[in-house]
Order: structure tokens, then C-alpha cells, then sequence
């Protein structure tokens, strides 16, 4: 096994290894003024430098604060609403039209009304990163669920389990795989969203950073907070594969 | 309720309509200042659609958009096919793409800008790497798909490698590619509103903001509307293309997410 | 006593059309007595035994058990499905506790009954497996004592061994007989296997072809215990396979 994937991951640094030799070589060669493209290591020695910077880590603190406030409100929700659809034909048809409707709309676009009803605080991010993360999970949650072999629910309810909790302890433990799907594609939005919105308006928050920086020609601290939330972001789905592999544990649908 | 909900269209409009209500009575029952009831905000759709100015910028945006599209189809398809079907070429990208997976795209609107100002080159860059990582995975997953004993055939009726990626992998990945173009389409819209929000120069995101700051809230939801119905518009519109393409495939009533 | 009296089943088919799967169905099963129920794929009989265990509702007609309608599962009825139907997040020992734990036993006599049960079935050792890592005829023994384990009166098996090679089918087989003549659970098993319904059975009832209707019940008088080897090399064995495969229409050799 090792003797195969060891070319393979050698060919797969390959790309990453020539994008920064060529970054490297642009502004080596003076080919891209550094006021434009600031040398690879000079970003490299202000990451590490800021991951070192309490103000910076606060900044970061309150991004992910905003990031795990919303991806838990749409986990929370997603899961709900998904589950009631697929359990009740009521539910369906007044959940499934509201989400055709809603899924495909830019959410970002509702952003400028979260701020003017949440005003510009935290309230709006977390509702922005809520809006967003739901959709992927509650379509995952509902596909998931409808397609769980009834018979595995029979089994529950021949034994004596109640419908309800068949619907907790059957219906949803079997769509786990599927459901813990969306959650990790929500998260990665997640990330991506709290990012933008506090680009887009904040005061402080690691898209603030960027914004700041820009306005006042720091190129190298334009990339500090963008690389932090890239590395997040590939941290924390790399972190909930691992949390999804323990959990489904038995499933033939796991590697 | 079979009988409503079978008719095609209804069950979507319904929806609309009781989204309408709610907000109207949410306005009405909250009285803020920043939540105008929906007729009023309704009443300015037509104001900025008429409106020479605005609709130029619109225009503009879903020109830059579909550019964007365009190119990132070009790009991506062929890249998503190789991937699927050459071991070496899918593990050359996949560890680029999987490190480029959660960088926010239109986060990079303020260095793009650095590059190639704040025209329509950086806008409909972005547009196009935003684009670019949904479809090439679903291209992938399509071409990775593509049974074996297909290609056999092929190549036992004397195909070569380009005929059979042109005539046997291309068409069974289809229904794969526009899963991805789908997906594609929606985040191209997103892409866009963002990366305009965040450059404040021009566009549809631009419009927003600027009613925002200029505190015309019914102008803001107007707009907010708008954008909806361009992304639910689009996606029926591609559900169409799509169903009229790969009517061969199964159809499934997948719903398109993304975000850039 | 299991009372199905004139029950029907009306499918409505996508296009809005109905399609009728099941005649006009009245059968009385004694208690303790074991019920093949033969017919040709698609005839319905399935339906028919989900239909005793409350999974489905009738269109038409009424089961009644010891004289009380059925109006939903319950745990004097236990299934044995064809796939199996095992909680694949749980492993052996706990799918066979499941039904146990649902009725209040305490948990340690409901480890202790359920590792008896699994040694009945032979799977000692397979405790801490997940269902993923067992055979086919492995995951349906597991199946068998998660049935059992909650005490059913009634065993309704739908094709059970069907997905089963040839080997371990009769293997399967011999195994059932040994445990139902211990205790004489009524049974009701589906099967489109002649021999199989003639080896085990008190009583065959063929169904025609959609809708399924019986054509014919026929009494299967063979001595019990009943042991393979004898009974393949017995001529009334061989008369009642030849004559029950004559009324099922052959449908094997026209498709």
C-alpha cells in the first residue's frame, strides 16, 4: 500500500510545489512588484508571527465563535426539518416547495436585510452562516432519510419501539452516513460564509483583517487572515472525516 | 393533497406566496424600521427594473457571470474527464483541489483586484475559480463511473483514447456533469453578488449596499427579491436543460446547493 | 389463531392509476402451525405477510389475532426479512438485545438471554461483530435470534433464505426446523421455493399470479421431525413437490 501511494502523493505535491516555486520565482526575479505579490516567505513569517498575536487570535476567536454559532443553529434545524419531512406527508408538502424555492437564492443577497434586522453585530453573521449551512443539511438529512429500508424501521417497530422514537433511534441513526455528509459540506460553508460576511461588513473577525489590511496597502496581511481560515476550514473537515469515521463505525457505506 | 401538489409549478408558487404573507405580518407585527411589510418593498421591483441604470448594472452582472461560467465549463470538464479516468492525472490534482476546496473565492476579490483593477477581468475571474471546483469534481465522479466493459467495446470497435473520451466517457458522465453545472450555475450568481459586495464598485451586490447606506430599505428588499428570482429563475431554467439532455438518466429531484 | 379475512391490496401506481396486487385473501392459521405461502414473483405475497405484521394496511378485510383486529406491529408478531434488516450501527450482541432492552429488561439478564440466543444459532464468538463483517447466512441467523429474543408468538418470515446460496439455504433450513420444533411458534413463511415449502411446512397455500389469489391449499402430512436426507429419498416428499410445482404454473421456464 505504501509503495503505491508514495509516487502518488509525490505527483500530487507535484502542482502545489510548482505554484509556489513560480510565486517564489516571480517576485525573486523582480517580475511582480512586492507592493503586488509579497514573497512567499515573507507571508509565511508574518503567519506564524500573527499566530503568535493575542489581537490576532481574538479576531480568529470571534470568526469562530460566529462560525460554530451558525453551523450548530443550521445543523440543529436542518436535522429537524429534514427528519419531519421524510416522516410526514403534512411536513413534506409545505417543507418541500419552501426549500425549492429558497435553496437555489444567493443567501448572501439576504445578508444587508440580516443586518438591518440584526443589526451589525454577531447576530447577523451567525444568521448569515445559519442560512447558509441549513440547505445541504436538510437535503442531506431528508435524502438520507427517505431512503433508509423500511424494513429497518419494521424490525424497531415489530420489537415494540414506538414510531417517534423509531424516527430518533432508527430512522436517523440510519441515515447518520448521509446526514453527517451535509453537516461536513455545511461546515466547510460555514467557513467559507462567516468569512465573506465579515469581509463584507465588520468591525473585527479574520475577513475584517483582510478588508483593513487592503485599505491600507499591507499586501502581506492580506493573505495572513485568508490562509488562517483556508487552514481552518481544511482542519475542521479533516477533523469531522475523522469524528464521521468513528461514529459509523458499522457502516457498510464507510470506508 | 395529492391532487394539489401534483399540478407542476403550484406547490413552489404557494410557497412564495405563504413566504410573502409571513414576511408582511412579521413587518407589520415588528415595526422596525430596517424590515419594510413586503408590498412596499414589492412596489420598488418594477422601479429598479425600469430603472436604465440599474438594469445596465444587472445586465452587467449576469454578463460577467455567465463569462465566468463559460470558461470555468471549458476548463473544467476536460480536467474532471482526465481525472476520472487516469489514476496519475487524478492524483496530480486532487490534493491542489482538495487544499483549494474551503479557500473563500470571492475572499480573493481584493488581491485579484491588486493584479487586474477593479474591471471586469477580476470580477469574472473569480467568477470562473468559483465555478471551476464543483465541476470538476462532478466531471470526475462521472468519468470515474463510466463502466469499464463500456470502454471495451468502444475499443473493441477500434475507437482510440480521444474517441472514447469524446463519445463513450463524455455522454455517460453527463448526467454527473450537470449535477456539477447545476451546482455550478448557483454559485456562479453567488459568486458574483459577493465578490461585488466586497469590491463596492459596480453590479448587482454594489446596488445593495449602496441602498443600504443610503438607508432606502425598500430599495435594499426590492433587490434582495430580485436576486431570488434571478437564482430560482436560473435553476428551473437549467432543471429544464438538464431534463431535456439526460432524460435517459434517472431523474432525481436533487436541488442544487452551494456557496462560494 | 391468525384470522385474515377477505384482505385486498390496491397499489396506486405513479401515473395515478391503481393496480390491484392482492385478491381477495381469506386464511385461518392455527396456532403453533407452520404456513408456506407459495407463489410466483409479484403475486403479492409478501404484501400479504407484512400485512399480518401491521407494516402495511389493507385496502380491503381485516387480520385478526386470537380475535383482535390488527391495527399495527407489535412484538407478538416478529419478522425475519429477506434483507436481513439488521441495525448496522449495532453489533450482534447488541441487535439481539435490541428488542429485550425495548421491553425493560435490565440489561445484564438481557446479555445474558441474548449471548443463549446467539449460541442457538450458532454465531458464538460473532458477539462484538458488526453485521458488515458477517456472510449472509451469518447476518440471518443474527436476524433470526433479534426475532426470537423478544419472544414473538408468530415468526413471519418473508423469503428468508432467498438471498442465500444453495448450501447455506438448506443448512438455513435445518436449522429453523430444530428451533421451531422446539418451541412450535406459529409461522407464517414466505417462499417461491416448492421444496422449501414442502420440507417445512404444515400447510401450503399457492397464490396465482397478480393479483395474488389462492388457487389451492394443500396439506403436507409428512412425519416430524423431519430430516432432510430421508425425506429427499421419500416418495410421498417427491409426489407433493411435483404435484404443488404443476399447479404453480411453471412460471420459471416461460420467462
Amino acid at each position: 500500500m505504501t509503495q503505491r501511494a508514495a509516487p502518488e502523493l509525490l505527483l500530487g505535491i507535484l502542482p502545489i510545489a510548482l505554484i509556489l516555486a513560480l510565486w517564489q520565482a516571480l517576485t525573486s526575479f523582480d517580475m511582480a512588484p512586492p507592493a503586488l505579490l509579497p514573497p512567499p516567505m515573507a507571508v509565511f513569517r508574518r503567519l506564524v508571527e500573527q499566530l503568535g498575536n493575542p489581537i490576532f487570535l481574538q479576531h480568529t476567536f470571534t470568526t469562530l465563535l460566529r462560525l460554530f454559532a451558525g453551523f450548530a443553529i443550521a445543523c440543529l434545524v436542518g436535522v429537524t426539518l429534514g427528519l419531519m419531512a421524510s416522516s410526514s406527508r403534512v411536513a413534506e408538502s409545505a417543507i418541500r416547495p419552501i426549500v425549492r424555492v429558497l435553496a437555489p437564492v444567493p443567501k448572501i443577497a439576504l445578508y444587508p436585510a440580516f443586518i438591518l434586522i440584526l443589526g451589525f453585530d454577531h447576530a447577523s453573521k451567525i444568521a448569515l452562516v445559519a442560512a447558509d449551512a441549513l440547505f445541504p443539511i436538510l437535503l442531506a438529512t431528508y435524502q438520507g432519510a427517505v431512503s433508509v429500508e423500511p424494513k429497518l424501521v419494521w424490525s424497531a417497530l415489530a420489537a415494540g419501539t414506538t414510531r417517534r422514537k423509531a424516527l430518533l433511534t432508527v430512522v436517523l441513526r440510519a441515515a447518520l452516513p448521509s446526514v453527517l455528509t451535509g453537516c461536513r459540506i455545511g461546515l466547510v460553508i460555514s467557513c467559507i460564509v462567516v468569512f465573506l460576511a465579515e469581509m463584507i461588513s465588520s468591525t473585527d473577525g479574520l475577513g475584517h483583517l483582510l478588508v483593513y489590511a487592503s485599505r491600507s496597502f499591507e499586501t502581506v496581511d492580506m493573505y495572513v487572515p485568508l490562509i488562517t481560515i483556508s487552514l481552518l476550514g481544511l482542519s475542521l473537515n479533516a477533523g469531522f472525516n475523522a469524528l464521521r469515521r468513528r461514529l459509523l463505525a458499522g457502516y457498510p457505506e464507510a470506508e | 393533497m395529492r391532487r394539489w401538489s401534483a399540478i407542476p409549478g403550484l406547490p413552489p408558487l404557494l410557497a412564495c406566496a405563504g413566504l410573502l404573507v409571513l414576511w408582511e405580518l412579521a413587518a407589520r407585527g415588528a415595526h422596525i424600521d430596517g424590515l419594510p411589510p413586503a408590498h412596499q418593498a414589492l412596489k420598488q421591483v418594477p422601479a429598479i427594473l425600469l430603472d436604465r441604470e440599474s438594469l445596465f448594472h444587472i445586465a452587467d452582472s449576469v454578463r460577467r457571470m455567465l463569462i465566468g461560467f463559460a470558461l470555468a465549463l471549458a476548463f473544467a470538464i476536460p480536467v474532471g474527464l482526465a481525472m476520472g479516468r487516469s489514476g496519475k492525472v487524478a492524483a496530480f490534482f486532487n490534493p491542489l483541489l482538495m487544499v483549494i476546496y474551503p479557500v473563500p473565492k470571492a475572499a480573493l476579490m481584493p488581491i485579484i483586484m491588486l493584479w487586474l483593477g477593479v474591471g471586469d477581468a477580476s470580477k469574472t475571474l473569480v467568477i470562473f475559480l468559483g465555478v471551476s471546483l464543483p465541476l470538476i469534481y462532478h466531471s470526475y465522479q462521472g468519468a470515474r463511473a463510466v463502466e469499464e466493459k463500456m470502454l471495451w467495446s468502444a475499443s473493441a470497435m477500434g475507437m482510440n483514447g480521444l474517441q472514447r473520451m469524446m463519445r463513450i466517457v463524455f455522454p455517460a458522465s453527463l448526467p454527473e456533469i450537470f449535477v456539477g453545472l447545476r451546482t455550478g450555475l448557483v454559485l456562479a450568481l453567488i459568486t458574483m453578488v459577493t465578490s461585488e459586495m466586497i469590491a463596492r464598485q459596480a453590479g448587482v451586490g454594489n446596488i445593495l449596499f449602496n441602498s443600504l447606506d443610503m438607508a432606502l430599505y425598500d430599495r435594499v428588499y426590492a433587490m434582495i427579491v430580485i436576486i431570488g428570482i434571478l437564482g430560482f429563475v436560473l435553476d428551473v431554467a437549467f432543471e429544464r436543460i438538464r431534463a431535456w439532455f439526460v432524460a435517459w438518466a434517472d431523474s432525481q429531484h436533487q436541488i442544487a446547493v452551494g456557496t462560494s | 389463531m391468525i384470522a385474515i379475512e377477505r384482505i385486498s391490496k390496491t397499489f396506486e401506481t405513479r401515473r395515478g392509476a391503481s393496480h390491484l396486487a392482492l385478491g381477495e385473501i381469506s386464511l385461518d392459521v392455527a396456532d403453533g402451525e407452520f404456513v408456506s405461502i407459495l407463489g410466483p414473483s409479484g403475486c403479492g405475497k409478501s404484501t400479504l405477510l407484512y400485512i399480518v405484521g401491521g407494516f402495511v394496511p389493507p385496502s380491503t378485510g381485516v387480520v385478526a389475532l386470537d380475535g383482535k383486529p390488527v391495527t399495527g406491529p407489535g412484538p407478538d408478531r416478529g419478522p425475519v426479512f429477506q434483507e436481513f434488516a439488521l441495525f448496522p450501527w449495532k453489533t450482534v450482541l447488541g441487535n439481539v438485545m435490541y428488542g429485550l432492552l425495548e421491553r425493560g429488561t435490565p440489561k445484564v439478564e438481557a446479555e445474558a438471554k441474548a449471548r443463549a440466543l446467539i449460541g442457538l444459532v450458532h454465531l458464538e464468538g460473532y458477539e462484538g461483530f458488526y453485521p458488515k463483517e458477517l456472510s449472509g447466512g451469518m447476518k440471518q441467523r443474527v436476524a433470526i435470534a433479534r426475532t426470537l429474543a423478544y419472544g414473538p408468538s408468530i415468526l413471519l418470515m418473508d423469503e428468508p433464505f432467498g438471498a442465500l446460496d444453495a448450501h447455506t439455504r438448506t443448512g438455513m433450513q435445518n436449522e429453523l426446523l430444530e428451533i421451531w420444533e422446539r418451541d412450535r411458534k406459529t409461522v407464517l413463511f414466505v417462499t417461491h421455493s416448492v421444496e422449501e415449502a414442502v420440507f417445512l411446512s404444515d400447510r401450503v397455500v399457492v397464490l396465482t399470479r397478480s393479483p395474488g389469489r389462492i388457487k389451492e391449499t394443500i396439506r403436507i402430512d409428512l412425519p416430524r421431525p423431519r430430516r432432510r436426507k430421508e425425506l429427499l429419498v421419500d416418495n410421498r416428499y417427491q409426489r407433493l413437490v411435483v404435484e404443488i410445482e404443476a399447479l404453480m404454473d411453471t412460471p420459471a421456464q416461460r420467462r
